[in-house]
């Protein structure tokens, strides 16, 4: 699972250079035999690290982020990814918000 | 007098022997291919009666459990047996991929087994040749199906207690005989989560060796109910019938998950950053995302 946030300044054109801000948070479990190697084989797998979200278990994460001072606008968004395996994953929550920066 | 007790007590004791044997017989038949082994837990009767569940367990993972673990399976044949361990394939060690994937091979020969195995190897290495295919086509027709869970594993966590399933019956929640199809037995540890967790956990092969797929039991019983929680399994995958939605199911990922985000805007205090930018004495442009994710469900996330 998955979260990123992502900042973008939206009045920029090229878009290799809207991104002002991006950061990720990731929760998964790490497989590893008895010698502490990282495994994938259900067979070789003896433990796990487990950096899971357990259940009835609320994670908060903050993200603070300063932009440049000639940025007026920016769109925030933040996605919550869910990977049935390592190569598929779907955006299971979306949220998007424009910020507006006048402080002249 | 003698005699005629002597002559009942032995007509008695071959009659006794006979029905012993034959019971015996039943239990251990084992099929040599896997045509005999479809038939002997042919899933296609139930269909006669049971059409809206059969076509929900169509639709479930359980339906395709060999065929979509192709690689998986291939791959503890080749590298784990054949390189790591240097052990031939067997019915036994088959047998910690199918006891799950396929609990019905429990009933195949040895011969069968190995060919079983054999054939996953062929499905997943010459997967999109004739030969490839053809055996994904036969693989296809092992799964989880209905005497998986409403015979072979019914009463498996309660061996002890159970005993070993009766050839035929049906075990299930309710008992229910329905219009005389087949015998039934009420038999409650169906519903529990411990009859999941035979194979959604981490599996203990006869011979002691832990296969781990997934671990699902452990951060259930061990966080969930540890915390207070009493749902089951079937609680919320089967609360839509026998389609056992989870990973797979998008819908079903968003029910067990909340997001709740928070973004708030405001200028930071000019000349307090160490970064650089363009106006030092300048207000600077800032925001503070704060973000609550929740896991709903009775396990830990991701996993299964």
């Amino acid at each position: 699972m998955v979260l990123d946030v992502t900042a973008r300044n939206i009045d920029e054109k090229d878009a290799g250079k809207q991104i002002l801000f991006s950061d990720q948070k990731v929760w998964w479990e790490i497989g590893k035999d008895l010698e502490g190697r990282m495994r994938y084989g259900a067979w070789q797998i003896k433990e796990i690290v487990d950096l899971t979200l357990q259940p009835m278990e609320t994670r908060k994460e903050r993200f603070l982020m300063n932009f440049d001072t000639d940025i007026e606008t920016v769109e925030v968004e933040v996605n919550l990814s869910y990977y049935i395996n390592g190569k598929k994953g779907d955006v299971i929550y979306s949220e998007k918000k424009i910020l507006e920066y006048d402080f002249d | 007098m003698k005699i005629i007790r002597f002559f009942i007590f032995t007509q008695v004791f071959v009659v006794v022997l006979l029905f012993g044997a034959a019971s015996l017989f039943a239990a251990e038949k084992q099929a040599d291919s896997i045509d005999e082994l479809v038939a002997m837990f042919d899933d296609g009767k139930c269909v006669e009666c049971h059409e809206e569940t059969h076509a929900q367990w169509k639709n479930s993972w359980h339906a395709k459990a060999v065929i979509s673990s192709l690689k998986g399976m291939h791959n503890f044949i080749v590298i784990g047996l054949e390189k790591e361990w240097e052990t031939p394939l067997t019915k036994a060690q088959i047998m910690k991929c199918l006891d799950c994937h396929a609990p019905t091979v429990k009933y195949a020969s040895e011969k069968l087994a190995v060919e079983i195995g054999n054939m996953i190897v062929t499905a997943h290495k010459k997967k999109g040749t004739k030969e490839g295919d053809a055996a994904k086509k036969e693989l296809a027709r092992l799964n989880v199906g209905c005497l998986s869970c409403h015979n072979i594993k019914a009463g498996a966590v309660a061996r002890g207690l159970h005993g070993e399933p009766k050839p035929g019956m049906v075990y299930g929640p309710t008992g229910e005989e329905g219009d005389g199809a087949h015998e039934s037995t009420e038999l409650v540890d169906i519903t529990r989560a411990s009859f999941c967790m035979q194979c959604h956990g981490k599996y203990k092969a006869a011979d002691g060796e832990t296969i781990q797929c997934n671990t699902l039991s452990g951060s259930y019983q061990n966080t969930y109910v540890a915390k207070g929680g009493s749902k089951t399994c079937q609680d919320c995958h089967m609360k839509n019938g026998h389609t056992f939605p989870g990973g797979h199911d998008l819908d079903t990922v968003k029910e067990g998950l909340g997001l709740q985000v928070e973004i708030v805007s405001y200028g930071h205090l000019p000349g307090t950053l160490k970064k650089k930018i363009k106006e030092e004495k300048k207000w600077i442009p800032s925001a503070v995302v704060n973000v609550f994710v929740e896991n709903k469900t009775g396990h830990r996330v991701p996993d299964g």
